[in-house]
């Protein structure tokens, strides 16, 4: 019995972390706006230049610590979007 | 078998010239530079961040002369170099130079951080040097341009401050929601003994030396319930279980701080509300101070040191609205409070509150503005006014 609560249990604490499909495929400009409004507005792509921009999105990665996944989407954005 | 030998031997081959025709080309392209034997790397990228700021300030205290000045931090320039050494090795300094508000002038350079992070693993991140651990929001997130109140909540400030050591830190996607996590160890503050009472049990930061082989242990859990990451809720702490000095009589008085967060923004089209707010505590552990180690004569008596603060606010912005100027306006108000040791000579025996009232325009997204009203209130004291005007230009 004890072996099936804690299997269930488990597996329901797995599948909730589980990463669903609309939050896996979020673009880099929807995280952008997302996070950075967190705590300020978001900046204007064309502020920065692609090597600039990496700089900036790892300070920003470090500092308001985003995932790894959402640093590197908002930086391809930032990077294409300039 | 001869065949499988021949393979054997034409693959070795094929590769010591490959070997060698690479470094012949890379010879040929280093002409220029030539370094043999040295380290790969290099081609950093980097950004130098910065800002520049200013505070003109109107104080009014009842029944007191109104003073203009440009307030405690006149004029300042801080500069951060952001530089990414690597794909995994990245560098956060931040230098500061501050006019001294004195007469006589003169200015202040301080070293507000310089961090080395490296990246371990995906959500695994180590960083070391002088840093602003995590201790709720306000410190070294929302202190700066991000601060939509011009002034500093009086409840903020009291916990962890910038501190010398190591840590861990990351994020992860956890289903819906989201987690991040800061641990790390540090040189801790250090007890001021103070024989006339007029700082005594209180703790300085920002040691570069410690006092004692004891360190400091703290982190922080942040938790983003919502998909979207429009709220943030953490707590965060830190144990420190000898402060004073090595030897001394008060090495062993130990300190307890944490905080407690709350960041929450949605846009309403056209408006955008953010409600915020934070709760710090620090208790360091009380003592007596003698006239000497020898004698049971009160110099100082201990008491209850326990500091508290919180504040809380509201913010609105037409951030919908097609109208620029509209839209580049923001209203905000905050409400907080300092509780500090009733018995200290340094305390208070009833809380000091602030109200805040201000109205931010953002220049650029940067770019701010802000012109601020704060109302002081403490029981048995004159109420005190100020209008502050902020303006801050980040580069």
């Amino acid at each position: 019995m004890a072996v099936i609560i804690i299997g269930i249990s488990t597996s329901a604490i797995i599948n909730g972390c589980k990463v669903p499909e609309s939050i896996a495929s979020k673009s880099g400009a929807q995280l952008w706006g997302e996070n950075c409004n967190r705590c300020h507005n978001a900046p204007d792509p064309h502020t920065f230049s692609d090597d600039q921009w990496d700089a900036a999105v790892e300070h920003m990665h470090q500092k308001a610590i985003l995932t790894d996944l959402e640093a590197k989407k908002i930086v391809e954005f930032l990077k294409m979007a300039n | 078998m001869k065949t499988k030998k021949t393979l054997i031997v034409l693959a070795c081959l094929g590769f010591l010239s490959g070997g060698l025709l690479n470094k012949a080309n890379a010879q040929t392209d280093s002409n220029a530079v030539s370094v043999p034997n040295s380290p790969q790397g290099g081609g950093e990228k980097m950004l130098l961040a910065g800002e520049v700021f200013t505070y003109w300030q109107n104080n009014k205290i009842v029944g007191a002369p109104t003073t203009n000045s440009f307030g405690a931090d006149p004029l300042g320039l801080m500069l951060m170099p952001l530089v990414k050494l690597t794909d995994r090795l990245f560098l956060d300094v931040q230098v500061q130079v501050t006019a001294n508000p004195s007469p006589g002038g003169g200015a202040g350079v301080s070293l507000n951080e310089a961090i080395i992070y490296y990246h371990v693993a995906n959500g695994v991140n180590i960083f070391a040097g002088n840093f602003q651990p995590r201790s709720g929001m306000f410190e070294g997130i929302l202190d700066d341009f991000t601060n939509r109140f011009c002034s500093a909540p009086i409840g903020m400030g009291i916990g962890v401050a910038t501190e010398s050591g190591i840590g861990l830190q990351g994020a992860f996607q956890l289903g819906y929601s989201k987690l991040y996590y800061q641990l790390f160890a540090a040189n801790g503050p250090q007890l001021i003994v103070d024989s006339s009472g007029a700082a005594n049990g209180q703790l300085t930061y920002g040691n570069y030396t410690d006092n004692n082989t004891n360190k400091a242990f703290g982190g922080e859990i942040g938790f983003l319930p919502l998909s979207n990451s429009s709220l943030e809720l953490g707590v965060s702490g830190q144990y420190t279980p000898k402060t004073g000095d090595a030897g001394s009589a008060f090495e062993n008085i130990s300190n307890t701080t944490y905080a407690a967060y709350l960041n929450y923004y949605h846009v309403f089209n056209p408006l955008m509300i953010r409600i915020l707010g934070q709760y710090e505590y620090s208790q360091t552990q009380d003592f007596n101070l003698y006239t000497s180690s020898s004698s049971d004569t009160l110099l100082v008596p201990a008491f209850d040191n326990k500091t508290s603060g919180w504040y809380g606010g509201l913010t609105l912005r037409l951030s919908g609205s097609h109208n620029t100027f509209l839209s580049n306006l923001e209203l905000g108000g905050r409400l907080g409070q300092l509780t500090l040791p009733k018995a200290a000579l340094w305390g208070s025996p009833n809380p000091l509150n602030q109200t805040t009232v201000c109205l931010t325009y953002w220049y650029t997204w940067k770019t701010p503005i802000n012109v601020s009203y704060d109302i002081y209130t403490q029981t048995g004291s004159p109420t005190q006014t100020a209008i502050t005007v902020r303006g801050m230009w980040f580069f």
